[in-house]
């Protein structure tokens, strides 16, 4: 089990709380390819967050690869989501001053790994995504699918536990949609785990598992 | 140490434009800096020399007017110098005093060659005095004190005299005349303003038909290093007097005294001040460019809260964000203030060139207001870490703010 969420609860503060998620209870095995589909205010934003490391929760306990994720400083936290979890956004975030290569080679940038290294390691994971030809242009002279392909692999270069992608065709047309989907696909295939937030049931069906989440409960 | 260089090289090209301007103003600051130390540093340069040729540590004497009747004498008396002052001023004042030297002048007598004469008269005088004035010599030697001792009759004098008296030959001895007196001329000096006839004190006072009048005393200072000091041995030297010719010690207008050592510390003083006030204003012109950098700093953690976030999420700590935002201002205060220096190092050589090829003040250049005005490595130096901090202040805030950007940015769609 590389993913175990026991009785999460968050809410928002405010003059009249927001209880976003209620009582979650979610387990995700290696090597699933598993998709989590809401409405928006569905508080699948949130779920992801707290996946990703990237906010705290209030109570109950989430498990990611057999580590505790709870109440972490913000280095420790980092330093998780620089290991163990691979980011790929809807809108690319690649850094648009940088090339396909340094953008898939920032993640070992922040572990220290020297450029040479770095820079080899990237190069592989861009042929890997059949982007080897394009090492070299800015993220301004790539296609949308093309910079998808480079998001994905500097989520892989890191070798994480899982991938976790936000929307990741919400800015594609249908065509490299399912080219990113079949990306996707394959590396499940490889054995990677995949958690795919969306809220696209053509996405959704690509999957192996569905889960719905709907008013912060999963259904 | 060189991934983050380039990594800021990276951030600081994208924004061209931007870091030119904000450069620009660091910059400027700079240049200003440097151009006014360089000039500061010519003014005191050009003091020092000036200084350096004469012998600051010495109070010269002359007689002047009792203004005020005391102990039964009246107003307006002549008070004259004589040979005994200078062993009463050596003993009273002994803790103070160096060496007490006098001068006789006669401003009436012709020195005369065979052909042609020079009218001023001559100046009886001890070897210190060629120290005192600042005297450079050109040919032979000033007058020592085996000249004094054996009172003999030789004479310095200017090297354009020399050329009035002799024309091109050599003029070291030479025989002149004074007061139908055979001197042998044993050296010359550098013209300046000065065209003085230099005998030995003693020789004059043999000439001076039994008179025991000098015109001026010169006391060379020893152990005094405040002005404080300073002032309080000249307020001693006028009691001493004052109880040798009978005059009050607060009457002003008795003696004229010239004390080279106060004017020194005063104008050392004012040359430290004039430094200071400098970097001052050269900081002060600085700190708006400062606060420039720190300003755009401040907008380009903004524009990038995304891209931070980004960086946050993929494993980027928080103090890597800090030190990259940083890092940044410093980069771009030390390289534009680097611009800065050279330029302002390039002016002040140019105003050093203008200079010393204009000659200064006084002819030939001698008296030079402005002297080598530019800036040496110590500054270059300080300047570099004037800037390194200044850099990193700017970054500082701009930074801290950065630290508040969560890693949830990166979710947020720009």
């Amino acid at each position: 089990m590389i993913i175990s969420l026991k009785d999460i609860n968050k809410s928002y503060p405010g003059v009249v709380p927001l209880h976003v998620l209620k009582d979650i209870n979610l387990s995700i095995e290696k090597g699933e390819l598993v998709s989590i589909m809401g409405a928006s205010g569905s508080g699948k934003s949130t779920l992801l967050n707290i996946l990703g490391i990237l906010d705290n929760y209030d109570s109950g306990e989430y498990y990611l690869d057999g580590v505790l994720i709870k109440n972490l400083s913000e280095n420790k936290a980092a330093d998780l989501r620089n290991y163990m979890i691979g980011f790929v956004f809807q809108s690319f975030n690649l850094i648009n001053y940088k090339n396909a290569l340094e953008n898939v080679a920032l993640p070992l940038f922040y572990r220290g790994v020297s450029r040479r290294q770095r820079n080899k390691l990237a190069m592989e994971q861009l042929e890997r995504m059949g982007m080897a030809d394009r090492a070299t242009h800015l993220p301004a002279e790539l296609s949308g699918g093309q910079k998808q392909r480079v998001a994905i692999a500097r989520a892989l270069i890191t070798k994480p536990s899982i991938i976790l992608a936000d929307e990741p065709t919400g800015a594609l047309d249908s065509k490299t949609s399912k080219e990113v989907m079949q990306v996707f696909r394959d590396l499940n295939n490889d054995g990677m785990t995949i958690v795919i937030v969306t809220h696209d049931p053509g996405v959704g069906e690509q999957t192996n598992r569905i889960i719905r989440i709907s008013d912060g409960r999963i259904i | 140490m060189f991934d983050l260089i380039s990594e800021i090289m990276a951030t600081l090209r994208h924004n061209k434009l931007r870091t030119a301007l904000t450069g620009f103003a660091v910059s400027w600051g700079i240049f200003l800096l440097i151009v006014l130390l360089s000039v500061s540093r010519g003014l005191v340069n050009g003091m020092e020399s000036m200084f350096s040729q004469r012998d600051t540590e010495t109070v010269s004497i002359r007689g002047g007017y009792a203004q005020k009747a005391y102990k039964g004498l009246k107003e307006n008396r002549r008070i004259r110098l004589k040979d005994s002052d200078l062993g009463v001023l050596a003993s009273q004042n002994a803790n103070v005093v160096g060496e007490v030297t006098a001068r006789i002048s006669n401003d009436t007598s012709k020195v005369t060659s065979s052909k042609d004469y020079l009218t001023g008269g001559y100046q009886g005088v001890y070897p210190a005095h060629q120290h005192n004035d600042g005297l450079k010599m050109v040919k032979g030697r000033f007058i020592n004190q085996n000249d004094i001792n054996h009172t003999r009759r030789v004479v310095v004098i200017a090297d354009e005299s020399a050329e009035t008296l002799f024309g091109k030959e050599d003029p070291i001895g030479q025989l002149v005349k004074i007061s139908d007196l055979s001197f042998t001329v044993i050296g010359t000096y550098e013209t300046e303003w000065r065209r003085d006839t230099y005998i030995p004190f003693s020789t004059a006072r043999a000439m001076s038909g039994g008179s025991d009048q000098v015109n001026n005393i010169t006391v060379k200072l020893k152990d005094v290093s405040t002005l404080d000091e300073s002032d309080r041995a000249e307020q001693d030297f006028r009691s001493t007097l004052g109880r040798q010719h009978t005059f009050a010690d607060d009457d002003s207008g008795s003696l004229w005294i010239w004390n080279r050592f106060s004017d020194y510390l005063r104008s050392s003083t004012a040359m430290g001040a004039i430094g200071m006030a400098v970097w001052v204003i050269g900081l002060l012109t600085m700190l708006s460019g400062i606060v420039g950098v720190s300003n755009i700093m401040f907008v380009s953690v903004r524009e990038r809260t995304h891209e931070i976030g980004v960086r946050r999420a993929i494993g980027a700590k928080p103090a890597s964000i800090l030190r990259q935002i940083i890092l940044e201002s410093v980069a771009i205060t030390t390289l534009f203030g680097y611009i800065g220096i050279v330029l302002g190092v390039l002016v002040s050589q140019g105003i050093a060139a203008l200079v010393s090829g204009s000659g200064g003040m006084g002819p030939g250049g001698k008296d030079e207001i402005l002297k080598d005005p530019t800036v040496d490595i110590s500054i270059a130096i300080q300047v570099t870490v004037v800037l390194i901090i200044a850099g990193a202040l700017a970054g500082l805030f701009p930074a801290l703010k950065s630290l508040k950007i969560k890693p949830v940015e990166a979710l947020r769609d720009e």
